[in-house]
């Protein structure tokens, strides 16, 4: 069964044609991020705009490109929420319309479903399944998330998996995407900071500025990158004499130069060793409530998720430690990790499966949670 | 209106401030929290947001991303950031009008990013970061002000 996935719940139009949930036939992704750039972050207004004039030039190359026509198609799954409702109506109005003149079924898919079937595209792609129970860390820009993700009943006939989520944490302030962008604006590194300083990090001292372990209570398994937010900023504060390479760096961007040797070469060590340091803290962070909340759940598998998920130094630290845990890490490709239509149209293939529909009354949902939703959609064989 | 300045000496003491401010709000309000990054906005919205019973502290996260979060309890409260939109807009442009369709706390971080237009009572929360850990909180009051005007920014 072919769906037709569309996703456009914040920077991204995005249009991809998925067949049973597994194999990616296209995946077309239209980003927005040089319209963004110059202000710092996603213009609602602009996102909105951007998503009506590249939704129908997405969809049709997605078709295109997975050399069926329009017709042939079995399903349209669209991202519900969460999002900015007005990106997210976009993307929602179209395929609503377009499975309605199709005569084929409509499903409604929760974002942080579709980022959970990034991680199992991809260990499908190599050959792979992730053991679960598994441990989900959806990290990214706006969302710092820790899912239980275990198998309802693995349905002989369709091969659909149907998933069930608890979830287990959140960050308490800002999302670790949010952080990097916040500190990148600081030092004047650009838009987005995530891989800009991934990439000055490896030049920079990781322990070469301590960052204090938030203290909080409560649940042990939420996140705050807040206070190392905050941190960064008294550190610039007590160092006047930074202040003019920032400046520099600012110019340097105005004039269009962003790439990591350009802005590296304007950076001192201190700078650099401040931004390794942060991004050690973080990554640390992240690392460290993820396996212990794999261990404390039974989790078999860990899976990390999101943009941020793209980050090199996650990357390698995530599979190093939870080696040590006996734990196997599965990330999505490059590709899969920031936001994307395959995704969304594999989290739909088992809602379609399990026969579940949505009608014209299919609305944005932009603080749509994930978890328990799909208990109620167990599948009858 | 004379304005009433408070410090605070850490997160926590913030967070209790705003909860002791929660105490004296009424729907229709209009909060615009100004000051630079980390200076405490969005711990004082969390402090106020759990003061005023509609969610619990631990769920008051940035809204930076997402723009605007919705709670819904005693009173209806947004909690809305307009970091990332950099230019000076106008409120319609973003259908941001809508939240001041029935009488709500509306709680504004980085308001210095648009033209606001509200004849709600406007409570002004300036915060600075003065010292390691030490915030200054400053506190005015406006009238309500029926002609459109361009919010001020103190950050």
């Amino acid at each position: 069964m072919r769906i037709l996935g569309i996703e456009s719940s914040c920077d991204e139009t995005a249009a991809a044609v998925v067949a049973d949930g597994a194999t990616i036939l296209s995946s077309v992704v239209a980003s927005q991020v040089d319209i963004h750039r110059k202000y710092g972050g996603v213009v609602p207004e602009l996102a909105s705009r951007e998503h009506l004039r590249q939704i129908v030039p997405v969809v049709r190359e997605a078709v295109l490109q997975a050399d069926i026509a329009l017709r042939d198609i079995d399903a349209v799954g669209v991202t519900q929420g969460p999002g900015l409702v007005g990106s997210l109506l976009v993307g929602l109005t179209y395929g609503k319309v377009l499975a309605l003149a199709l005569g084929k079924p409509l499903i409604g898919v929760n974002h942080l479903e579709g980022h959970v079937h990034a991680v199992l595209l991809e260990a499908h792609a190599g050959g792979r399944a992730p053991k679960l129970p598994a441990m989900c860390l959806i990290v990214s820009g706006g969302h710092t998330l820790l899912y239980r993700v275990e198998a309802k009943s693995n349905a002989s006939g369709n091969g659909a998996l149907q998933l069930s989520y608890s979830r287990v944490g959140g960050t308490r302030d800002d999302a670790a995407g949010e952080a990097y962008d916040k500190v990148a604006r600081m030092l004047a590194l650009g838009y987005p900071g995530g891989p800009i300083i991934d990439k000055l990090a490896v030049h920079g001292n990781p322990s070469a500025v301590r960052f204090n372990e938030p203290k909080m209570g409560g649940n042990q398994y939420d996140f705050s990158f807040s206070g190392i937010k905050t941190a960064v900023l008294y550190y610039l504060r007590k160092r006047p004499e930074l202040q003019p390479e920032i400046d520099a760096r600012e110019q340097a961007l105005a004039r269009g130069e962003r790439n990591a040797d350009a802005l590296r070469v304007l950076s001192s060590a201190t700078t650099l060793d401040l931004v390794a340091s942060f991004q050690h803290a973080v990554v640390e962070g992240l690392i460290r409530r993820t396996l212990a909340a794999a261990e404390q759940f039974g989790a078999a598998s860990v899976l990390v998720s999101g943009g941020v998920a793209a980050n090199r130094e996650l990357r390698t630290r995530f599979e190093e430690e939870s080696r040590k845990y006996g734990l196997e890490t599965f990330f999505p490709s490059r590709a899969l990790s920031t936001d994307n239509a395959a995704m969304i149209a594999a989290a739909a293939y088992p809602r379609l499966v399990a026969g579940e529909r949505a009608d014209a009354s299919l609305n944005a949902q932009p603080n749509f949670p994930l978890g328990k939703v799909v208990e109620s959609l167990e599948l009858k064989v | 209106m004379p304005s009433v300045e408070i410090l605070s000496r850490s997160t926590e003491e913030t967070i209790s401030q705003g909860r002791e401010l929660a105490a004296s709000l009424r729907p229709p309000l209009l909060i615009l929290l100004t000051g630079e990054l980390g200076a405490g906005k969005t711990t004082l919205a969390k402090g106020i947001i759990s003061g005023l019973g509609v969610a619990a502290e631990e769920d008051i996260t940035s809204p930076t991303f997402t723009l605007i979060h919705t709670f819904t309890g005693r009173v209806k409260v947004f909690h809305v950031d307009l970091y990332r939109v950099s230019d000076v807009h106008d409120f319609d442009t973003l259908g941001l009008e809508e939240l001041f369709a029935e009488p709500a706390i509306v709680l504004i971080e980085w308001p210095e990013r648009m033209r606001l237009r509200t004849d709600w009572p406007v409570l002004r929360i300036a915060l600075e970061h003065v010292a390691d850990d030490v915030r200054k909180i400053t506190i005015a009051e406006t009238v309500p002000d029926k002609f459109a005007r361009r919010s001020s920014g103190t950050a």
